[in-house]
């Protein structure tokens, strides 16, 4: 049974950081109906960003400032420069297609996450880069319940996950520029009569979207240690699944998704194998979008005529 | 508001057709877009033959290049850029004119090359199985149409982006149950060796012009199938489907079947393509039919236009020219690089004046950084171009290589992203200012690392291609804009 | 007055202009999103080679009786009887082959396909040529692809000059807004229908063009052989083309019969004007 719970507390860990990836994701969904496929590449730019801070401050065996504020400063840097990216790609790649095609944008969107997967490859060469967390976070001070063991990192990716959960659910349904986010995501063309600066409502979300990934990235750095410039793809698949599983364009539903995905993911791992994890999260969606198309906690689309 | 009794019309019906401006736009203007400048011209002069004749001129010049001394490593590049063109054109049967993004299609052309390794090599029972290609090949090519309208089911409830995501995970299921599953029959990441050549008639295709050949027919065969179908019942109700599903329906077309014929013709195409590459290749490997392959696929349908059968198959074949090419010494990809820039140049930059300015500009401004260079630090010019030959002797005194050049180059590529987009968004007059600077960070981060990796340029290349295609030119080189309505 | 009074007075499907039997036959049938009712317990008729209209303020459900009727919308009770067999919940192609052919009050066309295309697109469900018999040029899909032109040729001839041979090659989105209405009507008659379903044929158009637009209706009948349903606000156009009138609100039949009686009866009024007594009188 221990075995069971410790499976189901690294899962929730794993299902956290894949939430806050597929909530920038659903976000960017709402307020543009694009699939924003490089998504999974700012996750990995923020890791990557993480890794540079680590090296920065001398490495993380030799740190210079104390470990808080080395995390503060990676949480912050990651989040704010692939939020700055993120509103760079929307200006330059996703604005001008606004009325194109549907097709045109998501295309552009597989070529962006590809350029920027072999920018990454270019610039940071193909080796694995390693956080060695062990060095500077003590894991073993965590909290152990019976036979459960819940280390320092994890706690503080659950935490901080739900920190940015609320605040973003607060953000979204009590500020000004929630409610332009969510009146943007209703009827763009609306909106926009209504006074509201879409331009700048789209540019927001896409940071704060963005800004998410890029804070799970260093997550997950400090949680699998290794960054290399193709751990984004598979993490952008995983929340893209954590979206649509739990209803595209729900917050909350991005969170179950995410969650969901996690621990199931982790049970597999556990009690079959690690081999047909992906095999199985696949196998998962199509069930999902066969029986409920709209996702779990989605609202079903009438069409219109 | 009078009900009661409707009014006499406001005036007589016109006798005839009244030629208003709007009439008048509808004769006149040609609807019809060409590339810009002598390319444009000469793509009018090609409209004039019909297609057939059109199509089977090009398969013949292109079987004619090996006699004139096509071999060795071009060889191998026009055999890649024909069964990346051959997919290309399955591929628009989905995407270009079905209106499906299908992101599982590479799965299928590796359906295509595991069947055809699967029945024509030693992998399966004591002593394999050894189909002639004369079953080996239709087999594969119909199990795998099967296998396309199982993926397409979903298509029938689920629109545009969830069909895009369920297609991506089938296309990495089929990488990752090749990698895993069956070990011992699918050889795992080890793949299949040993794959028997295609006959045709009996004999055996052994040698690489053979594939080649065989290859060059195939494609100008699809071509000349696909073309027919485009104007027949069953092409007019897939693009029927891609305008508007609804309307179509409602206009006696069953949507959910035609989409699925569509998914079960491309996947076929995708399996044909699959079958010559897989006994070409004489193995199969997971990795053969991975994402990156896929986005090659796509880069080439949009380069060249999608929904356009010519588009696609020009397209592909000229990304995979540059693709290949790439790979080759630095000094032979760098004559491809600096090539392509001129040509752009040529083409795109008018007056003739603008662009005599902006080159000589360009010259003096690398002449006169690197004199610059020189003269603050002798590490500034410490390094070697990769380039050699003339065009490492003509840039030798022009562009810098610094020290550190690995640093420095990716520093510049930085810079020169930031540089071209600023140039893409920038006012006609501050562009021809931002050119030459342009063009020298250019020159100068592939001699530092572009050319030194050719490997990860060509990648590059590609996802910048279909970024500033989607952009610039959706509609590719020779497709037709396209309007959508806005509902 | 009061607005349940008025529905059994006025209803019962005397068809004024036709005789013949019946085409089409909505048994009351109720359509609902959710708690929303957008039709219910709806009663409707149509003769053979009769003309209808269908009348309402906005909201009143009927562009929803045509997607019932065409199979966008399957209904949550209540049956559509076409021509004595019952359609409901039939897939939209299904309908639309056994003679139920539509026009889209926003105008969906296949917008980059040519207008010859758009229209032979729509004989799909009536030929058979299988995608190879078309690759191979064999005699059935010949045949079939002759029979589709002359079938498009013949209806878009149905429209005189306005989309005439000049145009059959031109994309469909290079057309003038009332072209494009024309070119929808022309494609839902190479479906080959019994019944046409009309919606909104005159919306934005000038008044010459609105006059055509009746004519229009009238020759479809007497020329093509449809009995026709017709959405339409233009209260000119339903004067002068309908045998019969039909009005809906809030997704109920309040009245039913000649144009002069359902234009004059209290609660269509009340429908399009509010209670308001003055306008009442205005009217009366």
């Amino acid at each position: 049974m221990g075995f069971f719970f410790q499976e189901l507390v690294n899962g929730i860990t794993t299902g956290a950081l894949y939430a806050l990836v597929a909530l920038g994701f659903s976000m960017v969904y709402g307020v543009l109906k694009l699939l924003n496929f490089a998504h999974g590449d700012l996750y990995m730019i923020g890791a990557y960003v993480g890794f540079f801070v680590i090296q920065w401050f001398g490495g993380p065996s030799a740190l210079s400032i104390s470990v808080p504020l080395l995390l503060l400063i990676m949480f912050v840097l990651a989040g704010g420069l692939v939020g700055g990216l993120g509103v760079a790609i929307e200006r330059f790649a996703y604005r001008p297609l606004r009325d194109a095609p549907r097709i045109a944008p998501l295309i552009t969107a597989i070529g962006i996450s590809f350029f920027l997967e072999n920018a990454a490859l270019l610039l940071f060469g193909a080796q694995f880069r390693v956080y060695n967390t062990a060095d500077f976070i003590s894991l073993s001070s965590g909290i152990t319940i019976g036979s459960v063991t819940i280390d320092s990192v994890q706690i503080m990716v659950l935490v901080l996950g739900l920190l940015l959960t609320v605040g973003l659910r607060e953000l979204v349904n009590r500020t000004k520029l929630g409610k332009q986010m969510r009146a943007v995501a209703a009827d763009r063309e609306a909106a926009e009569m209504m006074g509201i600066n879409v331009n700048f409502t789209i540019s927001a979300t896409f940071f704060l979207g963005s800004a998410l990934a890029g804070v799970a990235g260093v997550m997950g750095g400090l949680l699998f240690n290794q960054v290399t410039p193709t751990i984004g793809f598979i993490v952008g698949l995983k929340a893209f699944t954590a979206a649509v599983v739990g209803g595209i364009g729900s917050l909350p539903g991005a969170m179950l998704g995410g969650l969901l995905i996690g621990v199931a993911e982790s049970m597999i791992t556990g009690y079959i194998s690690s081999t047909y994890t992906n095999l199985f999260v696949f196998a998962l969606l199509i069930v999902v979008m066969l029986v409920r198309p709209s996702g779990l906690l989605g609202r079903a689309q009438l069409q219109k005529v | 508001m009078s009900l009661d009794s409707p009014p006499p019309p406001a005036g007589p019906p016109p006798a005839g057709p009244q030629v208003g401006a709007d009439e008048w736009v509808a004769r006149q203007a040609r609807r019809r877009e060409y590339l810009p400048s002598w390319l444009g011209h000469a793509q009018r002069q090609a409209e004039r033959v019909g297609w057939w004749p059109r199509l089977a001129l090009v398969g013949l010049a292109a079987a004619a290049l090996p006699l004139i001394g096509l071999g060795g490593f071009q060889l191998q590049v026009g055999i890649d850029a024909l069964v990346i063109a051959l997919l290309a054109v399955g591929l628009n049967i989905t995407v270009g004119w079905t209106g499906l993004l299908d992101l599982g299609y590479v799965a299928f052309f590796g359906c295509g090359a595991y069947g055809f390794a699967l029945v024509s090599s030693g992998q399966v029972g004591a002593n394999g199985i050894h189909l002639p290609s004369y079953l080996s090949i239709p087999l594969v090519m119909l199990a795998t149409a099967a296998l396309g309208v199982l993926v397409g089911l979903p298509s029938r409830r689920l629109v545009g982006d969830y069909l895009a995501i369920i297609t991506l995970f089938f296309g990495e299921a089929f990488v990752e149950f090749t990698n895993n599953v069956a070990p011992a029959t699918l050889g795992g990441p080890n793949g299949i060796v040993g794959i028997d050549p295609i006959s045709v008639f009996g004999y055996q295709i052994t040698s690489n012009t053979g594939y080649y050949l065989l290859l060059v027919i195939v494609l100008v065969v699809t071509m000349a199938v696909l073309r027919l179908l485009e104007f027949s019942r069953t092409g007019r109700a897939w693009r029927a489907v891609r305008e508007d599903p609804l309307a179509a329906g409602s206009m006696t077309i069953p949507v959910d079947r035609v989409k699925l014929m569509a998914f079960a013709f491309g996947a076929a195409v995708a399996a044909l393509a699959g079958t010559i590459f897989a006994a070409q290749q004489i193995s199969v490997f997971p990795t053969d039919f991975d994402t990156p392959i896929l986005i090659l696929i796509y880069a080439g349908l949009i380069l060249g236009g999608a929904g356009s059968i010519a588009g696609a198959a020009t397209g592909a074949l000229l990304i995979m020219v540059i693709y290949d090419g790439l790979l080759r010494s630095p000094t032979d990809s760098g004559y491809l690089f600096y090539g392509l820039i001129l040509l752009t140049l040529l083409v795109k930059l008018r007056p003739w004046r603008r662009l005599g300015l902006v080159l000589a500009a360009t010259v003096a401004l690398g002449f006169a950084v690197h004199a610059i260079a020189t003269a603050i630090s002798a590490r500034a010019v410490a390094g070697s171009l990769s380039s050699t030959g003339w065009i490492g002797s003509a840039l030798h005194d022009w562009v810098i290589v610094p020290a550190n050049a690995t640093v420095a180059g990716n520093w510049g590529f930085v810079a020169l992203v930031c540089l071209l987009i600023a140039l893409v968004q920038a006012g006609s007059r501050t562009r021809t200012i931002l050119l030459p600077p342009t063009l020298y960070l250019a020159a100068f981060v592939w001699e530092t690392r572009l050319s030194v990796e050719p490997a990860v340029t060509r990648q590059l290349m590609i996802g910048a291609i279909l970024i500033v295609m989607m952009n610039a030119r959706p509609q590719g080189l020779l497709g037709q804009r396209r309007v959508e309505a806005i509902t | 007055m009061s607005t349940d009074a008025n529905e059994a007075g006025m209803a019962g499907p005397e068809g004024s202009g036709a005789g013949g039997e019946s085409v089409l036959q909505l048994q009351s049938l109720s359509l609902s999103f959710g708690g929303l009712r957008a039709l219910s317990e709806l009663d409707l008729q149509l003769r053979d080679r009769e003309i209808v209209s269908l009348i309402g303020p906005n909201g009143a459900g009927k562009t929803s009786v045509f997607n019932v009727i065409t199979g966008v919308y399957e209904p949550s009770a209540g049956d559509v009887v076409f021509a004595g067999k019952s359609i409901a919940g039939l897939t939209p192609h299904n309908i639309a082959r056994m003679g139920v052919a539509r026009t889209f009050q926003s105008l969906r066309l296949f917008l980059n396909m040519s207008v010859m295309e758009n229209v032979m697109a729509a004989t799909y469900g009536h030929t058979k040529a299988m995608p190879w018999e078309s690759v191979l040029r064999l005699p059935r899909a010949r045949r079939e692809e002759r029979e589709s032109r002359a079938l498009a040729t013949d209806v878009l001839s149905f429209f005189g000059q306005r989309l005439a041979g000049y145009r059959w090659d031109q994309p469909a989105y290079s057309l003038s807004y009332a072209n494009r209405r024309r070119l929808e009507i022309a494609r839902a008659l190479a479906t080959r229908p019994r019944l046409l379903l009309l919606d909104e044929p005159a919306a934005g158009m000038n008044p010459t063009e609105t006059h055509e637009v009746t004519e229009l209706i009238s020759r479809l009948r007497d020329e093509r052989g449809v009995a026709i349903l017709v959405i339409e606000h233009d209260m000119h156009v339903v004067a002068s083309c309908s045998d019969r009138v039909v009005a809906l609100d809030h997704g109920v039949k309040i009245a039913e019969g000649s144009f002069d009686a359902v234009a004059s009866h209290p609660a269509v009024v009340e429908a399009y004007l509010g209670r308001d007594p003055e306008a009442l009188s205005d009217a009366g």
